[in-house]
């Protein structure tokens, strides 16, 4: 019993991760449309990548101090049930749900897409809120393979929270090329900075060592690049690039690879 | 780790009776029950999840909206006669944006309102209201659906 009630604690916390990440996306319009619209194949595609993507960040992350794959999986799966409910009931609660009938597609496909990033939090939630962190042992250990899939899911993360917003396509259109040019130019600086420079707790000092152009070529340019692939994989899940002129597409993401840079760059901090 | 770390002063002090069960099994292989309890819960939403929208995504089909536009209930207010309706869409995408348009004949010169409903799923209903100056009852009201957008 006395295991169950520490589970159960870990749970509740894990419950408040998910809360505290996903609830500017319950409450954000634009999920709710995109949850209905999204082409389903891509939905599909956005969930089954998630399982993986949840499970690799149960074993830096979980929110039960294992290092085992049995832990790693059953976390991950309560980690994603945590994410469902609470979207299910919070977006039940906002009166969003069953506007098309009970139990329709398009509410299924609101409660789907939001469960995501309340799975993230709700894995996140056991280092942030959590009494010590199990996993920091684990984490400066990442290793390159490691540390890319961490600043995946820090960018995914933040690019998450902005990327549904119809403003992502309202600034790409307002941008000239030398403008797109110069937040490439900041993207990548900032990353650079956040890395290495600004002193956050969780940041790595030995790559330090080999100098500025190997940091730069070993951290920061995989980094910003990871950025922009996940912008581009967001955009088109979200229908975004669909029938979109090729520079068009090129600006979005490049406004959209700006916040996921800052969160690759901080995924140490958050993730 | 911790979890036999924390126990171990209630062991000390408590009877001895908890320390067998848990030497029984291997300290490392003792989940709780309520953790497989809550994964298998969150495999049941994965699984519907997926499921579900795996369905439609691979056999659903793919037909263009065809919206029917249906009348539920007339009520009389100060303000005109609120005619609210149900609009269908049968077909196999959603639709947004959509313009539905009521005309009224046979009161004299004929009335026409309409209403724009933000978004109709597929084999799904939303609900609107055309406001007319005469009773839709007493004259001849055709509802149709005029046009919509390609959603997302």
């Amino acid at each position: 019993m006395h295991a169950n009630a520490v589970y159960g604690r870990a749970l509740a916390r894990a419950f408040g991760g998910a809360l505290l990440f996903s609830f500017p996306l319950l409450m954000t319009m634009e999920m709710w449309s995109l949850g209905m619209a999204v082409e389903r194949a891509r939905l599909l595609v956005f969930l089954l990548l998630s399982l993986p993507m949840l499970l690799g960040l149960s074993y830096y992350a979980g929110f039960e101090p294992t290092f085992r794959l049995k832990d790693e999986v059953l976390d991950a799966l309560a980690a994603f049930g945590v994410g469902f409910l609470l979207s299910a009931a919070l977006l039940a609660t906002f009166g969003v749900l069953g506007r098309h009938g009970l139990f329709s597609q398009a509410d299924l496909g609101k409660v789907a897409l939001c469960a995501v990033p309340g799975a993230i939090g709700a894995l996140v939630a056991g280092k942030q809120l959590g009494e010590g962190s199990p996993s920091s042992r684990e984490k400066s250990e990442a290793g390159t393979l490691g540390e890319t899939f961490l600043m995946a899911v820090g960018a995914l993360f933040l690019a998450f929270n902005v990327a549904p917003t119809e403003e992502m396509i309202l600034i790409a259109y307002q941008m000239g090329p030398l403008q797109a040019l110069l937040l490439m130019a900041l993207s990548v600086l900032l990353l650079h900075a956040f890395v290495y420079r600004l002193g956050f707790p969780g940041e790595s000092r030995r790559r330090e060592a080999g100098g500025f152009l190997r940091t730069f070529v070993g951290f920061t340019a995989p980094g910003y690049g990871v950025a922009l692939i996940v912008s581009l994989y967001l955009l088109w899940t979200f229908g975004r690039t669909d029938g979109v002129a090729p520079h068009e597409i090129a600006t979005m993401t490049i406004v959209l690879a700006f916040p996921a840079a800052l969160g690759a760059a901080t995924a140490r901090l958050v993730v | 780790m911790a979890t036999t770390a924390r126990s171990r002063p209630a062991t000390k002090s408590a009877p001895a009776k908890r320390k067998p069960p848990a030497k029984a099994k291997p300290p490392s292989d003792d989940i709780p029950p309520l953790e497989w309890i809550s994964a298998a819960i969150g495999l049941v939403c994965a699984l519907v999840a997926i499921g579900f929208v795996g369905w439609d995504a691979l056999l659903g089909e793919r037909s263009p909206p065809a919206i029917e536009v249906r009348l539920t209930a007339v009520t009389p207010t100060p303000h005109g006669f609120v005619a609210e309706v149900d609009a269908i869409n049968h077909g196999g995408s959603p639709a947004a944006q959509v313009v539905i348009e009521g005309v009224l004949s046979g009161q004299g010169e004929a009335e026409t309102a309409q209403a724009t409903l933000d978004y109709i799923p597929e084999r799904s209903r939303a609900e609107g209201g055309l406001v007319f100056e005469h009773d839709p009852r007493a004259g001849r009201l055709v509802l149709r659906a005029k046009g919509f957008a390609d959603a997302s």
